[in-house]
């Protein structure tokens, strides 16, 4: 910045003492520089690039974003009625019921839920007896021998996995080899 | 699973250890004063003997036959599902082919106007199929539900299919032999169900295999002795622990003084306060 100073430094007065002075001579001479003019011309190398390549990468963070897709979810194949099942030929002529069958119909599924209903009581009361009874042994057992009573309430690890084979229709043949099924696995299996 | 299993079956033997270290209760005869480390002692005075026996089922192998309520009952749900369905592929085949056979019959049957495609057809009717179908399933033949012979002899294990069967012995008590479920006395140093284990396996000619369902006892039958024995043995009276178990792989082969007897049964072989004691945890199952 130039500073105008009407001092006149000494050295310049001594050296052209005999110099007429001109109105710009002061102001000239004694031109003040400030720093920055001083400095050495900006360099634009560092910074300039440095800057480039944090833009760069703010887009390339930005694309990213707008890239990332969320991966399609699996189609659960139960929820998707097949097409095949629309089809309208497929339909049965819907019968019309005569007036006793819809009757018998009806009193049949009341005597049906009559019956399931006494199998469950008599099922909960059965259930209750059994406990009553276990509970019953394990009293008894307490006031026989506490030792006992406590080997007897502990868990037995070996007993389960259980297992059983449950009832058929008809019972199994001796010496039956089954003949090896065929089967092809046609379930589709989606990849994320 | 193995770890903890292992850990846990490690902690069971641990406690049979300290059980069989420790003195167990005395049978009859001396008055029962137990040592357990510092245990209290119960039932000095009117010691009771102890006894363990197995309650071995061998469970239905076949379903029982349908009960007229309930054989209605599932014809009528057929045919309701019947007439709410949609028709599968192959009725829609069946369909075609009758069509197909009576556009053939007709009077002024044109073959030229059937389609392309169902023209060089030899019709191989869906029916046949189905007649194919039928005549493998005849082919296979099943061992029979009913088994009049098998189910009137009650020593063996595979009689009376459709139903659960209860297995048992003939044993002396006091001066007669009695039918009851095997038993035995209990020995110190051993859990109830390991002295129902050793009742069954002592059962002679008895070779059975057999799941405990866990450790705890499901009945109880006690009976208090005459005044008399009370008196000259100092027992108060008999306590019996049941304990439940289920037969598993193959069924054995008849043993003498062994019967396997159904639900009905019972109560020809067994006394009614028994059989009363026992009842309810058969379960009818």
């Amino acid at each position: 910045m130039l500073c105008r100073q009407t001092h006149v430094p000494r050295i310049f007065v001594e050296e052209h003492c005999l110099t007429r002075q001109s109105p710009w001579s002061n102001t000239v001479l004694t031109l003040h520089t400030s720093a920055p003019l001083r400095a050495e011309p900006k360099k634009k190398k560092k910074v300039d690039p440095k800057r480039e390549h944090v833009a760069r990468e703010r887009l390339k963070k930005r694309l990213k974003k707008l890239e990332k897709v969320p991966p399609e979810l699996i189609p659960i194949e139960d929820f998707i009625t097949p097409t095949k099942c629309l089809d309208e030929a497929r339909g049965r002529s819907e019968p019309r019921l005569p007036f006793e069958e819809s009757e018998r119909r009806a009193l049949l599924l009341k005597e049906w839920s009559r019956f399931k209903h006494a199998q469950h009581t008599a099922e909960m009361e059965a259930i209750n007896l059994a406990l009553d009874a276990q509970r019953e042994a394990l009293e008894e057992l307490k006031i026989e021998s506490e030792e006992l009573y406590k080997a007897a309430i502990k868990p037995d690890p070996l007993v389960f996995p259980f297992s059983h084979e449950g009832p058929c229709y008809t019972p199994p043949k001796p010496k039956y080899d089954a003949p090896d099924g065929k089967y092809h696995d046609i379930t589709k299996v989606y990849t994320q | 699973m193995s770890a903890p299993v292992v850990k846990m079956a490690g902690r069971c033997f641990y406690q049979l250890y300290k059980l069989s270290n420790s003195a167990g209760r005395l049978a009859s005869g001396k008055t029962g004063i137990r040592q357990f480390s510092g245990a209290v002692v119960k039932n000095a005075a009117e010691p009771w003997r102890l006894l363990g026996a197995a309650c071995v089922q061998r469970l239905a192998v076949i379903s029982a036959d349908q009960r007229p309520l309930e054989a209605k009952f599932s014809e009528l749900m057929n045919q309701m599902e019947l007439e709410r369905s949609l028709m599968s592929d192959h009725e829609l085949r069946l369909l075609d082919d009758k069509e197909r056979l009576r556009r053939r019959q007709a009077v002024d049957y044109d073959s030229d106007e059937e389609e392309e495609a169902d023209r060089d057809q030899d019709i191989v009717l869906t029916q046949d199929l189905e007649d194919a179908w039928e005549q493998r399933l005849k082919g296979f033949a099943t061992q029979p539900r009913a088994r009049g012979v098998v189910d009137a002899r009650l020593e063996r294990a595979d009689r009376c299919l459709a139903e659960p069967l209860l297995l048992l012995t003939q044993q002396e008590v006091g001066p007669e032999r009695l039918w009851m479920l095997p038993q035995t006395p209990w020995e110190a140093g051993e859990t109830l169900k390991t002295t129902a284990q050793r009742a069954l396996s002592a059962t002679p000619g008895l070779d059975l295999q057999t799941v405990f369902l866990g450790n705890a006892p499901c009945g109880l039958y006690k009976y208090r002795m005459p005044r008399s024995v009370r008196d000259r043995e100092g027992l108060t009276g008999v306590k019996v622990f049941f304990f439940k178990a289920v037969v598993s792989g193959p069924l054995p082969p008849p043993a003498p003084s062994s019967l396997w007897v159904r639900q009905s049964e019972l109560k020809d072989y067994l006394k009614p306060s028994y059989l009363e004691k026992i009842r309810p945890f058969l379960l009818n199952l």
